[in-house]
């Protein structure tokens, strides 16, 4: 009940902190977002990637595997994409897309694989292991668009842009709003049965609550800890796939602007819940919308987003430790 | 002092006086209260009622700092050393206030006491021995009145362990006031000037160490000896787990089992008794596939249903389908049914009686009763071939554990082969056709409880 009201509550003071006129901001922050039919496209766009990384760390957080490597799978997911999307020119359009997106997902599968594997046979911390393969990734990246996938036409460090018939089909030119964004509440309910309904995800929540007891009920658990991290880059690597197939189709340095650690938050703030997570993404798709309009004040937009968005998960993780010390206490 | 966690009280209106120059063992089982009460004289646990005095002066301890500056000193059971430090950089890091003069005093003090002490070697490369001999420099440095040693030759080698209790009778004559915290009857009379036997979180019996047999203390430490504890065998059907010459080996390569032989039945109870932490859990994870499959139809109950037994965040339901996950009654290809699992749950919190209101609430929302007959129901419910029990009725009501006594019998009449470990004697006797004593690892059979008691060899 209070989550709305605290968020507005750390909104109105990061605005106040920053000291930006207080209504202006706040109006103008809303407009940016749900004030037209531009401003709700923008969001829904905005927040696609963020939800889709958020449902990939909850899959691995569920399992007690920290993965903050979402950036690097989101990567190596759309360079793997990339690669595929080169080679499969001759394919029929119909095919080329859903062969683009499968490749992204198995390659953030595969890169979040490595972290997996370096866990199950060295016991590498994965926290570690997945921030430094981060770095590898994005250089990665950089190497491709200007080596092996850089376009023929000219010397600016990008990719060939994928056909336009293979992308996403544009539900709305004006603000071009794909049709990939779909596919997100549809991946946040595929998640949601797996964690909920099916023996896998019971699995799955067991080891990351007590990998003792998942033992002793005779649950391998490296294993599922390791088809957790890979469920998780999968996600991630999808991620960029939709965006990569929503958007010109074009790799680059910058592909993105950070959406695996953004996405973060955004799952912490959905209490890892998979359904929420789809809320969550909202409000911060919502918020990285309207910045842009923000951006009238200077260069405070976006950075009044990001500082808002660190202070209410502070803010949300600390208060609900303290819910949970309070009924402990009341039992006791 | 007495001291309660919830319900339970820990310490029950203890008395235990501490004299300098003197060895005072306090013995008893597992739950016995040991910890409680090492935690309020380090500090680190206020009683609830009662006080601590020195001579006239009452003495009232906020946190383990002040029991230090008081003049307590710990040698933890588990060794509170940086792996990465040095032995040096350890002592420095512990000591209190000025620590320039660490190595110096360091050296003093194991020259005193004989020792050979390499203070530049890194902690991570020490033997146990060797750790053990740091942490109790440490504790000297600070130069107190009492040292409080909690179960420290748990992990010692026989001659490490001779070392440490010619050391603790060389601070005895120094005038310390030593505290040996053990469950081993053989060294509380070996180098106790006085013992003090808790039972329950009350002190059975505190008096001298001098006469008193080891049998004697062994009763006081467990209650009354059994009528019988050997049954014949009753009904046993053909062996379904023979393991034969099986010994496992501890973290740092001790022996924790060794070479241990013995058939399981269809249809009997075997019992394996003894004071805990000579190999029973370690047995019984073995047993139950825990450490690298056996068998499919494994049923197990660990010892520390918190620890090993529940995800206690997540509901009753989920806990219940731990080990069931994969029966036809809930699960089709490994999809959930929502009212299979209801209707299967609901039958199961039936039918072994566990209090709840919902079987969505978290299971730390249960009683530890009952959060015990969660474990216990999802291992006995799917009939199992074999079952594997640890203390499965610690913490439980009499009503409850004669529920769980009743329903391994049934499981036996059914012809499943059940190995029954158990730290009480009388359980055993009520439940076992035959019964081990686990000491150092080994299995011993024989008919006089009290000589088979942990420790004696």
């Amino acid at each position: 009940m209070l989550l709305p009201f605290g968020l507005v509550l750390i909104l109105a003071l990061t605005i106040l902190i920053f000291g930006l006129p207080f209504g202006q901001s706040l109006q103008l922050l809303f407009e940016g977002a749900l004030g037209d039919k531009f401003g709700i496209h923008r969001t829904i766009l905005k927040c696609a990637p963020l939800i889709m990384v958020a449902l990939g760390t909850i899959v691995a957080w569920r399992a007690g595997m920290f993965n903050i490597g979402g950036e690097g799978q989101l990567i190596f997911g759309v360079c793997v994409g990339g690669w595929i999307a080169a080679a499969a020119g001759g394919l029929p359009a119909g095919v080329q897309t859903p062969v683009i997106l499968i490749a992204c997902g198995l390659g953030g599968a595969l890169y979040a694989g490595i972290a997996g594997w370096l866990h199950a046979v060295r016991g590498v911390n994965v926290v570690i292991s997945t921030i430094l393969l981060n770095f590898v990734a994005l250089h990665l990246l950089s190497y491709l668009v200007r080596g092996p996938l850089q376009t023929s036409a000219g010397t600016i460090p990008q990719s060939e842009p994928v056909d336009k018939a293979v992308r996403f089909s544009i539900l709305d030119p004006q603000t071009a709003l794909h049709f990939g964004v779909l596919l997100v509440p549809v991946f946040a309910v595929i998640v949601w049965f797996l964690l909920k309904h099916t023996t896998g995800g019971l699995k799955l929540r067991l080891v990351g609550a007590n990998p003792n007891a998942a033992r002793a009920s005779r649950i391998g658990v490296t294993r599922v800890q390791v088809i957790a991290l890979m469920l998780s880059g999968a996600l991630c690597g999808l991620a960029g796939g939709i965006e990569y197939l929503g958007s010109s189709g074009i790799l680059f340095d910058d592909f993105s602007p950070g959406w695996g650690f953004l996405g973060i938050p955004v799952a912490l703030l959905a209490g890892l819940h998979p359904l929420w997570a789809v809320v969550s993404g909202l409000y911060f798709g919502a918020l990285f919308a309207g910045s842009k309009n923000l951006e009238a004040f200077g260069a405070t937009g976006s950075a009044l987003v990001y500082a808002m968005q660190g202070a209410a998960v502070l803010a949300f993780v600390a208060i609900s430790r303290f819910a949970v010390r309070q009924t402990e206490e009341a039992k006791s | 002092m007495t001291k309660r966690f919830g319900p339970v009280a820990a310490l029950d209106k203890v008395d235990i006086a501490l004299y300098p120059g003197e060895i005072h063992a306090v013995l008893g089982e597992n739950g016995a209260g040991k910890s409680t009460l090492v935690g309020i004289l380090s500090g680190n646990l206020t009683p609830d009622d009662g006080d601590l005095s020195l001579g006239e002066r009452k003495l009232s301890f906020r946190s383990a700092r002040d029991a230090r500056k008081f003049g307590v000193d710990i040698v933890q059971q588990h060794f509170m050393l940086v792996p990465a430090f040095t032995v040096a950089e350890n002592l420095a890091l512990f000591a209190l206030g000025d620590s320039s003069r660490v190595v110096e005093h360091a050296r003093e003090i194991a020259d005193r006491l004989g020792w050979n002490l390499d203070l530049r070697a890194r902690a991570a490369d020490l033997s146990v021995g060797a750790l053990q001999r740091v942490e109790i420099v440490k504790a000297l440095m600070s130069d107190g009145r009492i040292l409080l040693l909690d179960e420290p030759t748990a992990t010692l080698t026989p001659n490490e362990t001779e070392d440490l209790f010619r050391v603790m009778r060389r601070l005895r004559e120094e005038g310390k006031a030593i505290v040996l915290i053990t469950h081993k009857l053989q060294e509380a009379l070996s180098v106790g000037d006085r013992v003090t036997v808790l039972r329950r979180g009350k002190v059975v019996v505190s008096m001298p160490a001098q006469g008193v047999s080891p049998g004697q203390l062994a009763v006081w430490m467990v209650g009354d000896t059994p009528p019988e504890l050997n049954k014949p065998l009753r009904s046993a059907g053909s062996t379904v787990v023979n393991v034969a010459g099986l010994s496992i080996f501890g973290e740092r390569g001790e022996t924790v089992v060794d070479n241990v032989s013995f058939s399981l039945s269809a249809g009997e109870i075997v019992g394996f008794g003894g004071v805990s932490g000579n190999g029973q859990v370690e047995l019984a994870e073995a047993l139950a596939g825990v450490r690298g499959s056996i068998a499919d139809d494994v049923a197990y109950i660990p010892e520390d249903r918190q620890r090993d037994g529940l995800a206690l965040p997540m509901s009753i339901s989920d806990n219940l389908l731990a080990s069931a996950r994969n029966r036809k009654e809930v699960s089709f290809v490994g999809v959930l049914v929502p009212f299979k699992v209801r209707s299967w749950c609901e039958r199961v919190v039936a039918k072994f009686g566990i209090k709840t209101d919902s079987i969505d609430a978290p299971a730390s929302s249960l009683s530890g009763g009952n959060q015990q007959k969660v474990v216990v129901a999802r291992a006995l419910d799917s009939e199992p071939e074999i079952i594997v029990a640890v203390n499965p009725t610690r913490g439980l009501d009499i009503v409850a554990e004669n529920y769980v006594h009743s329903q391994l019998l049934e499981a036996k009449r059914r012809g499943a082969a059940i190995a029954l470990f158990s730290t009480d004697l009388e359980e055993l006797a009520l439940l076992a056709d035959r019964t081990f004593i686990m000491s150092g690892g080994r299995l011993l059979q024989g008919d006089n409880a009290a000589e088979l008691m942990g420790g004696l060899e």
